[in-house]
């Protein structure tokens, strides 16, 4: 065991390695305030919406592949904005990410992926299907007017 | 001459049989009374007038005893044997509703006798009555389950094993209110009585005996009266039933205020029954002094008219002149900007039926502050001589309940029973208990009793009040010991009204000086509607007339829906405001629209004929944007500039009681005064009067639709439908 091991400054040396992996102490920062987590890793792959998956196996596992998402949504990001082709592959359901796997298939058919719209003005609002208490008054339109 | 059914007349005067009056103090009224005679419920000692009977002796004493048949307001019928109790030394158990009191009788309201005797009545009620408590409208409010509950068996003999059938009646159809489901009828006959006594409508009876007999109209028919939801509350079991609430709610389901009516002039008590934000049904609140407990079907049935052609958002008229709906914001600066702009004389309010005190007071205090003193209201009253100066001169002076005590009533262009079925209630109750008689000038209606017609001529009013009248009506008024004299107030409105109104006050004030009791009223006058008291008490001017004709710039509406004001009488650029709760006839002539509230959804004052002010409570909220009305003229005060001193309903009665106190205090009605003095302002007055008097509202088809509320309302129109079908049948 290194001298250099024993005073933990593999650990430092880490650190900074991330630190730099990020883009320097102020986006660091800036990423520790957006997602409240600092890790290094390779990116895998980049969606059409601009989340990015990385992997690093040095982190245990269901640890060891994340997504940033795109800095367009900032802090309002949620788990449904990941689209299903990368879903697969973030939930280890396959190795391959979606750009290389050749078996997947493309039909014309296929709907846009679009995220759970709940609590936003595109959220589905069924038609009432109650009569209103009140009728309300309709004026005639004014003849020859 | 017999006024009342033959077995009232045969059956036993009960001298208490209504509930006392505070408000009776007429001396010699007050008889010398035979000597109380004691008797002992359950061995309690109470003193009792002699022809008491022993239900009221027992509710003097607080035992109630079980009744179907029994109600305090009709004649005593006997026939459900449900208040059988025992009496010692009477072999068998004696009906506690029918028999009088004797002295030292010893009654026994819980002993095994009494008690088998109830259960026994309640055991043959329940093997005739259907089991379909749970579909039935008068669940959680029926006598019959809440009596089985205290006083019936607590096993069942009926074993229809065979299914056998119980009995079954046919339902009949008596119009558009009311829901017969006969099979659940247990004959206690107050519907017929109530028909027959209190509404005059003598239609219901009975036919067949035992298991056969039935109630009902012999031929189909339709109960024929503005009084006919009352069957429904006095029916103790669901065999009578509202038709418009049928299955809608539950009563323990329902939020209940108290409230006041507004839809006649009387201001009767009601309860608004609500449940999710939305009017379900209106029910009598008892007030002995106003309603009693019966309430009139326009007052009770019309509240489905609160939820039809609402005023729901502000609006304005576009380029076209089509009135699109807009924010409060918009509406509020271009009503503000129409009256800062216009000079002040050319500035007009005019009030309708149904505006309550605290908008009328905002918006004479808005228009005060704006240099105008054009506010009005649609009904027109004679300023000429005292004016509306004296309140004696357009209110009921009598008092409504006072009307019972009269020998003599008069009847001058007025058909009480449709302006104001209450009222024409009271009338016939004195018709019927007390012999009072009646004389109408006007045209010939059906006002349930027996009256004189005197004639339709103008002139007789003046023959009467100078004492040049050779009909007998005027020996009768000159004879009688407490005379009423009630005016129409729709009479006033012609060129002669001010004469008319100068003879009545003339022919009113010479009979009560020669009166003995000085403290009876006879001079009255019968407004229309509810907010005409409370605009005439706060200064508005009587009638749009003049105003009109100058030419108004800037017109007001109030919720004015009477037609008065029309388009057609003002000048092209006039802009019209309206306020209000109902799009009617105002609203459609408006280029601006402000939506209040109705009745039932704010905190008001209204002060009915007598000159009693009562207040409405919020039963439910203004639906959509609407706001209350005085709210939307302090709101529009500020964007103005002429702020109104008022931020709270509080501060606003502060203000009104600097107005008139009658305005604010609720409940109460003052006497009035100063009768001679209008007299003596009349006396110039006294013209030749030449024309008829012809009353609005003749028949019952008439009476459903005066207003907007009840015009908005489907269950009237039925009802109107329903009655000029009626006319068409034989029967």
């Amino acid at each position: 065991m290194s001298v250099a091991k024993l005073l933990a400054l593999d650990k430092v040396a880490k650190l900074f390695n991330i630190i730099k992996q990020n883009g320097g102490i102020r986006a660091s920062l800036y990423k520790l305030y957006k997602q409240e987590e600092l890790k290094d890793g390779v990116l895998v792959g980049e969606d059409k919406f601009g989340n990015k998956y990385y992997e690093n196996p040095r982190y245990f596992y269901s640890r060891n592949r994340w997504v940033e998402y795109s800095e367009k949504v900032h802090l309002n990001y949620d788990a449904s904005q990941v689209p299903a082709e990368w879903y697969g592959w973030l939930h280890y359901k396959t190795d391959l990410p979606p750009h290389q796997d050749p078996s997947r298939p493309h039909y014309k058919w296929m709907a846009e992926f679009t995220e759970n719209l709940s609590g936003t003005t595109g959220q589905y609002t069924p038609y009432s299907t109650t009569r209103a208490k009140i009728e309300p008054w309709v004026p005639k339109p004014k003849t020859g007017a | 001459m017999l006024r009342q059914p033959l077995s009232r007349a045969l059956a036993l005067t009960s001298p208490t049989r209504a509930a006392p009056l505070a408000a009776r103090r007429f001396a010699e009224q007050v008889q010398a009374r035979p000597d109380n005679v004691e008797v002992f419920i359950d061995d309690q000692p109470v003193y009792v007038p002699p022809g008491t009977t022993v239900l009221q002796a027992a509710a003097q004493v607080g035992v109630e005893i079980p009744r179907f048949c029994y109600h305090e307001r009709l004649a005593v019928a006997g026939n459900c044997r449900m208040c059988l109790v025992e009496v010692e030394k009477s072999p068998k158990p004696v009906a506690a509703c029918a028999m009088p009191v004797m002295k030292g009788m010893r009654v026994k309201t819980n002993s095994d006798l009494t008690r088998k005797a109830r259960e026994g009545v309640m055991e043959f009620l329940l093997v005739n009555h259907p089991l379909d408590c749970p579909i039935c409208d008068q669940g959680g409010e029926c006598d019959l389950q809440d009596q089985s509950m205290a006083f019936g068996s607590d096993k069942s003999r009926f074993t229809d094993i065979h299914f056998s059938g119980k009995r079954a009646v046919e339902d009949k159809d008596v119009g558009p209110l009311i829901k017969t489901i006969m099979t659940r009828c247990i004959h206690c006959t107050r519907c017929i009585r109530f028909a027959s006594e209190v509404a005059g409508v003598d239609d219901f009876g009975t036919t067949g005996r035992g298991t056969d007999m039935q109630v009902g109209t012999y031929v189909e028919k339709m109960f024929l009266s503005e009084l006919s939801g009352n069957i429904i509350d006095l029916c103790p079991v669901g065999a009578l039933t509202s038709k418009p609430y049928s299955f809608a709610a539950r009563p323990w389901e329902t939020r209940r205020i108290d409230s006041v009516d507004v839809l006649d002039p009387l201001g009767s008590n009601i309860v608004v029954a609500t449940r999710t934000n939305e009017v379900l049904r209106i029910l009598p609140r008892t007030n002995e002094e106003i309603n009693e407990e019966w309430l009139a079907d326009k007052s009770r049935f019309a509240c489905d008219g609160l939820k039809r052609q609402r005023l729901v958002t502000p609006m304005m008229a576009d380029s076209r002149g089509n009135l699109t709906p807009c924010e409060w914001e918009d509406a509020i600066v271009a009503a503000a900007r129409a009256l800062r702009d216009c000079p002040p004389d050319k500035l007009v309010a005019v009030s309708g039926d149904l505006a309550d005190a605290e908008s009328l007071v905002a918006l004479k205090d808005l228009l005060n502050k704006l240099g105008s003193e054009n506010t009005c209201t649609e009904q027109y009253f004679p300023l000429e001589g005292s004016g509306i100066d004296f309140r004696s001169s357009y209110l009921l002076n009598t008092k409504i309940a006072n009307v019972e005590e009269a020998d003599f009533v008069l009847l001058i262009g007025t058909n009480v029973r449709f302006e104001a079925p209450l009222l024409n209630a009271r009338i016939r109750k004195a018709f019927i208990h007390k012999e009072t008689d009646v004389a109408l000038v006007g045209p010939k209606v059906d006002l349930t009793y027996d009256y004189m017609h005197v004639g339709d001529s103008a002139s007789i009013v003046k023959d009467l009040a100078t004492g040049t009248s050779a009909h007998e009506v005027l020996k009768r008024l000159e004879s009688a010991k407490r005379p009423v004299v009630i005016l129409g107030a729709d009479q006033l409105k012609t060129q002669e009204g001010s004469a008319l109104l100068a003879y009545t006050q003339e022919l009113a004030l010479r009979l009560q000086d020669k009166l003995q009791d000085k403290n009876w009223k006879v001079l009255n006058v019968l407004q229309r509607t509810a907010s005409q008291v409370a605009a005439l008490d706060i200064g508005y001017k009587p009638g749009v007339g003049k105003v009109l004709e100058a030419g108004p710039k800037v017109v007001y509406l109030l919720g004015a829906d009477a037609g008065v004001v029309t388009r057609e009488s003002l000048p092209k650029d006039a802009v019209v405001i309206y306020q209000g709760h109902h799009g009617d006839v105002g609203a459609q002539a408006a280029d601006i629209v402000l939506p209040g509230a109705a009745y039932t959804e704010k905190r008001a004052t209204y002060v009915n004929a007598e000159g009693r002010a009562q207040q409405t409570l919020v039963a439910v909220t203004p639906p959509g944007k609407a706001r209350e009305d005085w709210k939307i003229i302090r709101a529009l005060s500020e964007v103005v500039g002429e702020r109104l001193p008022y931020d709270n309903l509080d501060e606003v009665r502060t203000r009104m009681s600097e107005i008139s106190p009658a305005l604010v205090s609720y409940g109460d009605v003052q006497d009035n005064n100063y009768f001679a003095q209008a007299r003596a302002l009349a006396q110039s007055l006294q013209k030749p009067v030449s024309g008829k008097l012809d009353v609005q509202l003749k028949t019952l088809e008439d009476y459903f639709m005066t207003d907007s509320i009840s015009r908005a309302s489907p269950t009237m129109a039925k009802c109107v439908q329903a009655v000029l079908k009626q006319k068409q049948s034989p029967y």
